[in-house]
């Protein structure tokens, strides 16, 4: 319903974004190209799966199962190359730390590495926002709204837009928990990832009972939080070992 | 806190060339997109119709034409596109190995004024006409004369502050890519496929004519006539503006044994940039050749043929002297052996990224040909196109030597739309409609 409509719903869903963006990333150029590359990344592997269930499509739109498999297959698809790009990421480290030693100046340091994973993150939450929500924003510029049958007492365009924020707070900071877990050979955190993500992508199962929204979207909250507060503890934990290991 | 005593690290100001090119071509594609979205909601399909050009002399799609027809018709067109830019591109090789640059130069003045002050006030008046927006004709005559008259300048001498004139060279891009996406559908799609074919050719072949183009030049030392975005090179080491005048003149010392890594770079940012100039400024010029009605063709024949004579102006003819001894060695010589490709992007140098207003026009067609369908096609070609620019630039720091910037992209681009409309969209729509998401 209107430009002003459309704004908010697109605001709602990428707001948080822009600022981290605004604030860290664009003050930086290199972690600008990260998050370009990332959400280039993340669009090639959905469309590889849109090219797999293709042919399967419209699904039986009665019965959950056939979704939970597209959902179980893309997510361990997406972790796959998750770790795919942190191996990328390695060798990429590697060039920068030889162009930093030939232009004499000082290697990666911990907070840049976390800056680059940050950016890798934000790029993966960008991509899931802007392709499951704001490419569907298109009606909402217009005079009326959407409203789905299972969760109908909000507009559709709204619900997305939640669930958007969500999935680009679990991406964004899942990127920095998996980085540093296959950095340090943490395995908690290594395994930490991928079940958020599959517990996630589960949870929107829910969505598929009718009045399944009211349940499913708090829950998907409740595991953004976990992912944020998870993440903040650990970039903590590394920062103040890191400022003590300096000290001596 | 002990953060702001350290050193800076090289996350700071690595890549920032690339950005700075990849900047204005965004704000050029998302101008267009715009403008396609706003205005084009208000018009019906059926005024494909109305657009007379070189670019459909041989078949007007109609939209009761079959799927082989309709490519056919589409196919015919570009050839006679590609037959006409390869014919002026040729003509524009034989004006430069005659020496008329004041011609040229003249030429593209002319152009820019009419491609601003013709097609930037029809659109304008489409805008006014849109929004009702209240405006007189004597002020909006005078507001579009003016601004066509600060454009001309801008670009065709260099006193200007860079930013107006980077900023008028993206409006330009913009309002010839915005005519050109008025094509209809199947022939705007091959004609993209096929120019970027050409720019293929015409910089690749020994009797490609860009590549004579480019050889006529650094035989000369002189700057071809053409309209090119220029990015600001980095200045590295608190070097003023003396410094970037001095790289700048480096970049001319083609050959030089100047063996910084500069040298390296820029005479590849040089021949890259030319190529996709004049791949843009020909097929433009096409566009205009037509025995048209409108006016706005004529303005693009000239328009991209003038160029640089902008940098000539801004001082560096008492240095031009000092290159008249530069032997004419092939850059590639000039390569330091432990050149990291990171360097060779011009990551580690000053050079100047030079992208010629072409490539713009085409990435913006293409853009602007996505958002008439859906915004997802957007999204997908714009990623797709940045990241053909950015393999570009990659192999341009690994080769060494004129590079068309048309074709990666182009490829990656139209690759893209067609698995987003034809895969991508299904999937995502079924799954979002059912709010499940992952």
């Amino acid at each position: 319903m209107t430009v002003a409509a459309g704004i908010g719903y697109a605001l709602l869903a990428l707001g948080p974004s822009l600022s981290l963006f605004v604030s860290v990333i664009s003050k930086k150029p290199f972690l600008i190209l990260t998050v370009l590359s990332s959400t280039l990344l993340w669009l090639t592997s959905l469309i590889v799966l849109s090219g797999v269930w293709r042919v399967f499509l419209p699904l039986k739109s009665t019965s959950w199962w056939p979704y939970g498999l597209l959902i179980f297959t893309s997510i361990a698809f997406q972790e796959g190359l998750r770790v795919l790009f942190w191996k990328v990421y390695k060798r990429l480290e590697d060039l920068l730390d030889n162009f930093a030693d030939k232009v004499s100046k000082p290697r990666l340091f911990q907070t840049d590495k976390m800056q680059i994973a940050l950016a890798g993150g934000l790029g993966h939450g960008v991509a899931h926002a802007v392709f499951f929500c704001l490419s569907l924003l298109t009606p909402a510029f217009g005079p009326a709204t959407f409203f789905v049958d299972r969760c109908s007492q909000i507009p559709f365009f709204l619900v997305s837009a939640i669930i958007a924020l969500a999935f680009v707070t679990i991406h964004t900071f899942s990127m920095v928990i998996a980085f540093n877990g296959y950095a340090e050979g943490n395995k908690v955190d290594q395994v930490f990832v991928p079940v958020v993500h599959l517990v996630a992508g589960m949870v929107t199962l829910v969505n598929f009972a009718s009045g399944g929204c009211i349940i499913g979207i708090p829950l998907l909250y409740f595991i953004a939080s976990l992912t944020l507060i998870h993440c903040g503890k650990m970039v903590w934990r590394r920062l103040t070992e890191n400022r003590s290991r300096q000290g001596n | 806190m002990a953060q702001n005593t350290k050193p800076t690290s090289i996350l700071d100001s690595l890549g920032e060339e690339i950005i700075r090119i990849i900047a204005p071509v965004s704000i050029c594609m998302f101008m267009v997109v715009i403008l396609v979205s706003v205005l084009d909601s208000s018009s019906s399909s059926s005024t494909s119709a109305s657009v007379n050009s070189i670019a459909t002399i041989a078949y007007a799609e109609t939209n009761s034409d079959s799927s082989w027809d309709k490519f056919v018709g589409a196919l015919l067109n570009s050839l006679v596109f590609v037959a006409v830019v390869t014919v002026v591109t040729f003509i524009l090789v034989l004006l430069f190995y005659l020496r008329c640059t004041k011609f040229l130069k003249l030429y593209m003045g002319f152009s820019a004024f009419v491609v601003l002050g013709f097609m930037g006030g029809e659109i304008a008046l489409f805008l006014i006409e849109d929004f009702s927006i209240p405006v007189d004709c004597i002020t909006f005559v005078v507001a579009l004369f003016n601004f066509a008259v600060v454009g001309v300048l801008a670009v065709f001498m260099s006193k200007m502050a860079i930013l107006v004139t980077q900023a008028y060279l993206v409006v330009i891009g913009m309002l010839v890519a915005y005519w050109f996406t008025q094509l209809p559908e199947w022939t705007t799609w091959v004609l993209l496929v096929a120019m970027a074919l050409y720019d293929l050719a015409a910089v690749l072949l020994p009797v490609g004519p860009l590549r004579l183009l480019v050889e006529l030049a650094i035989s000369r030392d002189e700057d071809i006539p053409a309209l090119v975005y220029e990015a600001r090179p980095v200045t590295c080491n608190g070097s003023g503006a003396e410094g970037r005048v001095a790289q700048r003149r480096v970049w001319r010392d083609r050959g030089s044994e100047n063996s910084d890594h500069e040298s390296n770079n820029n005479p590849n940012a040089n021949s890259v940039f030319v190529e996709n100039v004049d791949s843009g400024s020909n097929s433009t010029s096409n566009a205009s050749v037509v025995p048209d009605s409108s006016t706005e063709s004529n303005t693009l024949v000239s328009g991209h043929n003038d160029a640089t004579l902008v940098r000539a102006e801004e001082g560096w003819v008492p240095e031009r002297d000092a290159e008249l001894s530069a032997p004419l060695i092939d850059p590639r010589m000039n390569i330091q052996p432990q050149q990291s490709e990171l360097e060779g992007i011009g990551l580690g140098s000053s050079g100047a990224i030079k992208l010629g207003l072409g490539d713009f026009i085409f990435y913006s067609v293409l853009v602007g040909r996505a958002a008439m369908y859906d915004f997802m096609t957007v999204y997908a070609c714009y990623l797709a196109i940045i990241a053909g620019l950015g393999i570009t630039l990659a192999l341009l720091a690994l080769y060494q030597k004129a590079l068309p910037a048309l074709p990666v992209s182009i490829a990656l681009g139209v690759l893209f739309y067609v698995l987003t409309r034809f895969l991508l969209e299904a999937f995502v729509v079924e799954c979002s409609l059912n709010l499940l998401m992952f």
